[in-house]
């Protein structure tokens, strides 16, 4: 038995490990500052550890079992780290364990599908048609694993609950990077290598990533907390990098996979800001923040242009690979089926619509946290440099993989994997971010001219007889979107989410504990009851003997 | 060999015998006996199993007193009895160590520790018995032993548990009795090996289906076979921590699991119509089981209710009767057997140090007592099926083994059940160990170091017992599966063994 067969370094996951090297080393870098003083650090860092080779160990398997293993693993360490949290984040920590963990369980049915079907446990030598109930199973089983770990609706409810009560480089860590690493290089893995799908898988992984892009959003627009609401932006983009895989087409799997490379850039940069205005406000409540852009000059650009990444503003890198993915869902435009020109059509107006939404409930964040009025915080100071000096990288690299998104990271990453992909027409990213700053720097000029010449006077408010001070009429920004709660049929929807009825894990313990319940009826203690059973049990038993 | 087999017989049951003799006077000699029959017997068991392994034909059978079969009784000892003997010895011997101070709650401990290696003695005999009636006076008294032992706490919930036990369990016996009297009838032996012999000569009647119906009825109610099943929820959790290990661990799987498997397989000659029975019901058992267990609050009706759900595993995975499947339901019954006893220590050092076993009452245990939460972390995690714990792999082999067979349906049932199961051992690790500590618990201390050592032991082989698997330790478990894959060739295997 040689153990070198059960691991095989490709195109496709060399780039997947090596962006889980570099963000271990990030994360652990920023929780010696931000980890400081917790009980149990050690085990903390030997568990990040653990974890990151864990998670190396998956990307490279060419094993079933060996992925299943490791897989498996991760969401026990993803148990145990957010456990760190401490005692309010148990729960969470059970809850995204029993969603992972369940979602694994159906892997090792897909893994005894895919054995019975093909006889081998090698991934590199398995390529099924999805042309039989079996094997669509199989592939059922498996994506299912994968969106789980990447938190797609509906696996998504235990990401937001997790990044609320979760240490924020545990946050930044799994659900933001390597869970979202390794559930999107499976998902490519099964589609590229593994399966061979059809129209019909395609069309409804594209609208299970569309229905997760706008609903997420739409969640995250509500949120009053910051860890929370960039944990439904968690799930919202992953409903992209879904899309993107589910066209199926080169220029759409590339561009999911850079979007799965960008995001984990710039969402682990927004985790590890928000960490750094934890650190310091003690809070992320939005209601209690404001005016920290002077105080945290690097935090605020940090955020500023991770924000600016993440809703697909150019020239930061999320546009470049939601572009890549616009380019994917508009050449199935010309697909054969009527049902998957139309599903591009759906997919594209609500992914744009989605970006748009990512953008205003940034603007609400941004607003809240750095500009705004300022509460009595005059004393806070900017984070040490191992806590900034992460979020400045990240910040660099959503700015470098945008500008040169060419030149570096699709070059030498992306498109390896798939060969050759062809562009809808040319993007020159250097040429555009050229004129953009031209843009910006005229602009400039124009409201230094126009804004020299007029006067402005800042006074008190006064009303009533009395001096209103900005502490008692601040405009924070948490109640930006509020009255999309008012229209149309949405609040009895955001009502409902609330109440947890669109979370599997809810459902389905409502389910099991009322099956519990109606079984637990039965076994009433009586002996005379349970031997009725016994000799029932045994009549039926001997007629079907006898039969 | 070059040890006696009746030694595994003779040895407890000297033991118990000298223990009531002279344990009142000599409080220490009961642990004393008890401790040294349970460490001889594990090493003894182990060198049967080395011994075994390493014959060319992979059998070794004792003829009591020279008797050549039918006159005379015979012993078997053969990859598979050979193996439960070491899982049956070495829980035996952690529960005894386990006892030291657990007991010590209890007056006479004498009578604990007789009547402990009465029952040990009794699934020893049940084991490696190569006749039916012989192997019926062992689970008697393997059964009797355990229906006192259960009532050993003498409250009233203690001995209502028994009463109910005793009653369901007599119940057993006698459609056992039953059936090994028609088949008497039938076959005119009681060896199990010419029973085979017999039966293949003749042809299958409605007799024969009507005391294999006989058979699965009885020791399906040993095996906690829903809806057999109902005594267990209340008998293991009434009984002293290490006896639920035992029952748990080790009785219902030698007088329920092993014994059916041997009837179905080697003397009936994997007999169709009950092998579907013994899926279907393990199926029913695994989500009866499982859904019962997650609203408990009790501690160790839990993990009685999870013993049913996991027996179920095993029961499916012997209705499946592929080789891989076998593999997998014997892996999964060790593996049970060693998680699960770890977890009923875990429940009773918990009890031993904050007098209760209610989870809702309990919290952040694992601030206070380090190990036990550890340990039965690791134990709950094995059942549940986690990489790469044992219970891990002994799951993936059942639920690979019913897809390659056919039966997507219940694969897919053992799948759910098996994220059920980690819902509510989460809950229970949550519930007892994770969170707050509450201010009653305050001053709680970790369990006596004996009991942390039993629990330590079982929970690294937890760890480790995923290593079977590897090529040069496989054969071990493939030879215990060889042997009921023989089906009704088993015979000729013995009958080739006695001359």
């Amino acid at each position: 038995m040689d153990l070198r067969s059960f691991f095989k370094i490709d195109f496709l996951n060399s780039f997947v490990i090596f962006a889980i090297a570099v963000f271990s080393i990030l994360i652990i870098l920023y929780s010696t500052k931000f980890m400081k003083g917790m009980a149990r650090l050690r085990g903390y860092y030997l568990w990040v550890i653990i974890t990151g080779l864990a998670a190396m160990a998956t990307a490279s398997a060419d094993n079933l079992i060996v992925l299943l293993v490791f897989w498996g693993f991760l969401g026990l360490s993803l148990y145990i780290l957010i456990g760190m949290g401490g005692d309010k984040a148990s729960p969470a920590a059970k809850k995204a364990f029993i969603i992972v963990g369940g979602s694994d369980a159906l892997m090792i049915l897909g893994i005894g599908l895919v054995y019975t079907l093909s006889g081998t446990f090698n991934i590199s030598e398995i390529r099924l048609e999805l042309n039989n109930y079996l094997g669509i199973t199989a592939f059922i089983c498996f994506a299912v694993a994968a969106l789980a770990k990447a938190g797609l609706m509906p696996f998504h409810s235990w990401i937001p609950d997790c990044a609320e009560v979760a240490p924020i480089p545990v946050t930044a860590f799994l659900p933001a990077s390597l869970d979202k690493l390794l559930g999107i290089y499976l998902l490519a893995r099964l589609t590229l290598n593994l399966f061979v799908t059809t129209t019909a898988i395609n069309i409804i992984i594209m609208l299970m990533g569309a229905f997760t892009i706008i609903a997420a959003v739409m969640m995250a627009l509500v949120q009053h907390d910051m860890k929370r609401l960039l944990g439904y932006h968690a799930v919202s983009q992953v409903g992209y990098m879904v899309l993107g895989i589910g066209t199926g087409n080169p220029i759409g799997i590339a561009g999911g996979m850079f979007h799965m490379l960008n995001n984990v850039i710039y969402k682990s940069c927004l985790f590890l800001t928000s960490g750094n205005v934890e650190y310091r406000m003690k809070t992320t409540e939005l209601d209690k923040l404001g005016g920290l852009a002077k105080l945290m000059p690097i935090t605020y650009i940090s955020c500023l242009i991770a924000s600016l990444s993440i809703s697909g503003i150019p020239p930061f890198n999320g546009f470049a690979s939601k572009w890549m993915i616009y380019q994917g869902v508009i050449t199935q435009f010309s697909a054969a089926s009527l049902a998957m020109r139309v599903t591009g059509v759906v997919c594209l107006l609500i992914a744009m619509f989605g970006s748009a939404l990512t953008l205003a409930s940034f603007m609400k964040l941004i607003h809240a946290t750095y500009l705004g009025q300022q509460k009595n915080n005059q004393s806070v100071r900017e984070v040490s440099w191992t806590m900034w000096l992460p979020c400045v990288i990240l910040a660099v690299f959503c700015v470098l993989f945008g500008v040169f998104a060419m030149q570096l990271p699709l070059r030498f990453l992306i498109l390896p994997i798939l060969g050759g992909v062809d562009f809808m027409g040319t993007w020159y990213s250097g040429l555009a971010t050229g004129l953009i700053l031209i843009a910006l720097g005229f602009g400039w000029l124009l409201i230094r001219i126009i804004g020299s010449k007029q006067k402005v006077r800042e006074d008190s408010m006064f009303a009533g007889g009395e001096f209103i001070t900005t502490e008692e009429n601040r405009v924070s920004g948490t109640e930006f979107y509020n009255t999309v709660k008012d229209y149309g049929l949405l609040p009895q929807i955001y009502k409902e989410a609330g109440a947890g009825d669109f979370d599997i894990y809810e459902q389905g313990k409502k389910l099991l504990f009322g099956a519990s319940v109606k079984l637990r009826h039965l076994h009433n203690g009586v002996l005379p009851t349970y031997m009725v059973w016994c000799l029932l049990g045994a009549i039926i038993l001997f007629l079907w003997c006898v039969r | 060999m070059y040890l006696s087999p009746l030694l595994f017989i003779a040895l407890p049951l000297a033991a118990a015998f000298f223990t009531v003799l002279l344990g009142v006077r000599l409080r220490v000699l009961g642990y004393i006996l008890a401790s040294v029959s349970a460490i001889t017997l594990l090493l003894a068991s182990l060198y049967a199993s080395y011994f075994v392994q390493h014959l060319p034909s992979h059998i070794f059978i004792y003829k009591v007193g020279g008797w050549m079969p039918p006159l005379g009784i015979t012993l078997v000892f053969d990859a598979l009895s050979t193996i439960m003997l070491v899982v049956v010895n070495l829980i035996s011997l952690m529960a005894g160590l386990y006892s030291l101070r657990y007991i010590e709650r209890y007056t006479d401990s004498w009578k604990f520790y007789s009547l402990f290696l009465l029952m040990i003695a009794g699934l020893n005999g049940v084991i490696i018995s190569g006749d039916l009636f012989n192997l019926y006076v062992f689970l008697e008294v393997a059964s009797l032993s355990a229906y006192a032992l259960v009532a050993f706490g003498t409250e009233a919930q203690d001995l209502e548990a028994s009463f109910k036990y005793a009653v369901m369990g007599a119940l057993a016996s006698l459609l056992i009795l039953l059936g090994i009297a028609f088949l008497y009838s039938y076959v005119s032996t009681l060896n199990m090996a010419e029973i085979a012999f017999v039966l293949s000569g003749k042809p299958q009647g409605l007799l024969v289906y009507f005391v294999i119906m006989l058979f699965l009825a009885g020791f399906g109610l040993k095996a906690a076979m829903v809806p057999f099943h109902a005594w267990l929820p209340d008998a293991h959790p009434s009984a002293p921590a290490p006896i639920s290990a035992m029952l748990s661990g080790v009785v219902i799987k030698t007088l329920g699991v092993y014994v059916l498997a041997r009837i179905i397989f080697n003397v009936f000659g994997m007999s169709q119509k009950a092998l579907l029975v013994l899926m279907v019901l393990g199926t029913l058992s695994m989500v009866v089981g499982a859904l019962m267990a997650i609203t408990q609050r009790d501690i160790k009706r839990m993990l009685a209710y999870s013993s049913i759900s996991q027996m179920g595993y095993i029961l499916f995975a012997l209705g499946i009767g592929t080789p891989l499947a076998v593999i997998g339901a014997l892996f999964h019954l060790i593996n049970h057997a060693v998680a699960k006893s770890l977890l009923f220590f875990n429940s009773g050092a918990v009890e031993y140090s904050t007098h209760t076993r209610d989870m809702d009452s309990l919290g952040g245990l694992n601030k206070r007592m380090p190990v036990t939460a550890a340990t039965s972390f690791i134990g709950s995690l094995s059942i549940a099926g986690l990489p790469p714990l044992a219970g891990f792999w002994s799951k993936l082999l059942i639920i690979i083994a019913a897809v390659q067979a056919g039966h997507l349906a219940m694969a897919l049932v053992a799948v759910i059940v098996s994220i059920i199961t980690l819902v509510y051992y989460l809950k229970f690790q949550n519930q007892t160990f994770f969170g707050a500590l509450r201010g009653t618990l305050d001053k709680v201390k970790e369990a006596p170091l004996s009991m942390n050592i039993a629990a330590v032991i079982l929970a690294l082989i937890c760890v480790g017992a995923g290593l079977l698997l590897v090529p040069s330790m496989r054969p071990i478990l493939e030879r215990a599966a060889d042997v009921l894959m023989l089906g009704s060739g088993y015979k000729d295997v013995v009958m080739g063994g006695v001359r």
